[in-house]
C-alpha cells in the first residue's frame, strides 16, 4: 500500500470518525459558573430535526454523495465504516447546533427558529459543495458570536454596570422569557474548539470515498470502449486540448472537422 | 491487507468511542475525578478508598454519624461497596433513632443505603462481624428501620421508652 492511499484511508476510517465523535462529545458540554464543575446537556430535540435538514444540505449540495458513500459492490466492512462514519457526521452536527443554542427561554426557541428558516431555506438553492461549507461556517460563526460573546457578555456578572444594565433592560422588555443561563468562560473556549472540529472534519469529508472515485474513473473508461473509432478520436482531441474551455472550443476547429465525416454523430452528440 | 487493517481498526476505534461519549451522557460525570471513577467502575477495578472508609468508621465508633457519613460518601463516592452501604444505613439508623420517636428522613435515607448493600451483596451474603454493632446483615438492619417508619397501635405504647438501640 503506497503513502498517500495509507493516509487517505487513516483519514477516512481513523481520523473522520475520531474528529465527528469528538464533536458529539464536547458539544453538549458546558462548565458551571459556581462550582466549574462539568454540565453534559444531551441534544434537544429540535437539533436531531435541524442535524436532519443539514444531512439532506449535504446531499444536496453534494458534499456528502450517500450513493457513493454506501454501495451494494463495497465490502461489508468498508460499508459498516462508511454508515458509521455518517452516523457520527448525523450526531455531529446536532450537536454542533446543540453547542450554540441557548439552553432554554425564549431566546433557545429564537434561535431554533433562525436555524430552521435558514435551513429550510437553503433546501431550495442550488449550491455546490464549497458553497455548502461557506454557508455552514458562516451560520455556526454568526450563531456563536450571538451566544458566546454577546449574549454571554450581557449576561456576565463581572460585566460593567452598562452592560448589566443592558442585561436587566433586555430581560424586561422580554418580560422574563429570556431566563438566559450563565456558564463560565471555559464553555465559550469549548464551543469554540467544537466548531473548528466540526468545519475541520467537514473538509477532510470526500463527497465520494475514494473507491468510489476509482469506480467513476472506470465507468469512463468502459464508456469510452463502447465507441466506435471517430468518437474515440473525438473524444481523444477533447482531452488533448487540456482544459474544459479548450476541448468546449473545439467545434470550431478539430473537431469540426471530425464531425463533419458523419453528421450522425452531431446529433449524437450530447448537449453542452 | 494493510487497508483491510485500518478499516478493521477504524470501525472498533468508532464503535469503543461512541460508546464512551454515550456514556457520558448517561453517567453526565461533573469533573475529570468522576470519569476516572466510573471508568474504573466500568473496569471492574473501583476499590473503596480504605484510609477513608477507617477514619469514617473511627468516628461512626464515637457516635460522630454526619462526620462518619461524610468520610464513607468520598471513600465510595460511586456507591458501589456493600459495606461501606450497610456501615452508611447504620449510621442513618443510630442518628434517627429516638427513644421517644424515631426521625422519619433519616430512617428513609438508611433504608435507601440498606437496599443499595442488599442489591450490591446479592451474589454474596454480606455478615458485619462488628462487635459494636447489634444488627450484624443488611436484612436485620433493613427490617429495623422498616418498623421504625411504620406507623401502628404500638407507637402509643409508653414501655417503648425503654427499649434499646441496636
Amino acid at each position: 500500500m503506497s503513502n498517500p492511499s495509507r493516509n487517505r484511508a487513516l483519514v477516512r476510517f481513523v481520523l473522520l470518525p475520531l474528529l465527528l465523535l469528538t464533536v458529539a462529545l464536547l458539544g453538549g458540554l458546558r462548565v458551571s459558573y459556581d462550582d466549574r464543575a462539568f454540565i453534559f446537556i444531551a441534544p434537544p430535540l429540535i437539533t436531531l430535526i435541524l442535524s436532519v435538514l443539514l444531512m439532506l444540505l449535504f446531499v444536496r449540495g453534494h458534499l456528502v454523495e450517500l450513493r457513493a458513500w454506501v454501495r451494494s459492490d463495497y465490502p461489508l466492512l468498508v460499508n459498516v465504516s462508511h454508515t458509521l462514519t455518517l452516523l457520527s457526521l448525523f450526531f455531529a452536527s446536532a450537536q454542533a447546533f446543540n453547542s450554540v443554542l441557548p439552553e432554554t427561554g425564549l431566546l433557545f426557541w429564537l434561535f431554533s427558529f433562525f436555524f430552521l428558516w435558514t435551513l429550510w431555506n437553503n433546501q431550495f438553492s442550488n449550491f455546490d459543495a464549497r458553497h455548502t461549507l461557506r454557508s455552514l461556517t458562516a451560520l455556526f460563526g454568526t450563531a456563536f458570536v450571538l451566544k458566546h460573546m454577546f449574549l454571554a457578555s450581557l449576561y456576565a456578572p463581572e460585566g460593567s454596570w452598562l452592560r448589566r444594565l443592558a442585561g436587566v433592560v433586555l430581560e424586561g422588555i422580554s418580560l422574563g422569557t429570556l431566563d438566559a443561563q450563565r456558564f463560565a468562560p471555559a464553555t465559550g473556549y469549548i464551543s469554540f474548539f467544537t466548531l473548528a472540529l466540526y468545519v475541520t472534519s467537514l473538509i477532510l469529508l470526500a463527497p465520494h470515498p475514494e473507491g468510489a472515485r476509482d469506480e467513476e474513473a472506470l465507468q469512463v473508461v468502459r464508456a469510452y470502449q463502447k465507441l466506435d473509432s471517430r468518437e474515440q478520436r473525438i473524444v481523444r482531441e477533447a482531452l488533448k486540448a487540456g482544459s474544459l474551455d479548450e476541448a468546449e472550443a473545439l467545434p470550431a476547429s478539430k473537431e469540426a472537422e471530425a464531425l463533419a465525416e458523419d453528421d450522425t454523430v452531431v446529433t449524437q452528440k450530447p448537449e453542452r | 491487507m494493510q487497508h483491510k487493517l485500518i478499516q478493521s481498526v477504524g470501525v472498533a476505534w468508532t464503535i469503543l468511542y461512541a460508546l464512551f461519549v454515550i456514556w457520558i451522557y448517561a453517567t453526565e460525570p461533573r469533573s475529570f475525578k468522576e470519569v476516572a471513577t466510573g471508568a474504573q467502575v466500568m473496569a471492574g477495578t473501583y476499590e473503596v478508598d480504605r484510609e477513608k472508609f477507617e477514619e469514617g468508621l473511627s468516628l461512626f465508633h464515637a457516635e460522630q454519624f454526619r462526620a462518619a457519613r461524610d468520610d464513607w460518601a468520598r471513600a465510595d463516592p460511586e456507591q458501589r461497596d456493600a459495606l461501606t452501604q450497610f456501615y452508611i444505613a447504620y449510621a442513618f439508623y443510630r442518628e434517627g433513632w429516638g427513644r421517644v420517636y424515631s426521625d422519619d428522613a433519616l430512617f428513609r435515607q438508611g433504608l435507601e443505603a440498606v437496599n443499595r448493600s442488599i442489591n450490591l451483596s446479592q451474589n454474596e451474603r454480606l455478615r458485619v462481624d462488628d462487635p459494636d454493632l447489634q444488627m450484624h446483615t443488611p436484612a436485620e438492619l433493613k427490617a429495623e428501620l422498616e418498623q421504625g417508619l411504620e406507623r401502628s397501635v404500638d407507637d402509643l405504647n409508653p414501655l417503648k421508652v425503654f427499649r434499646e438501640r441496636k
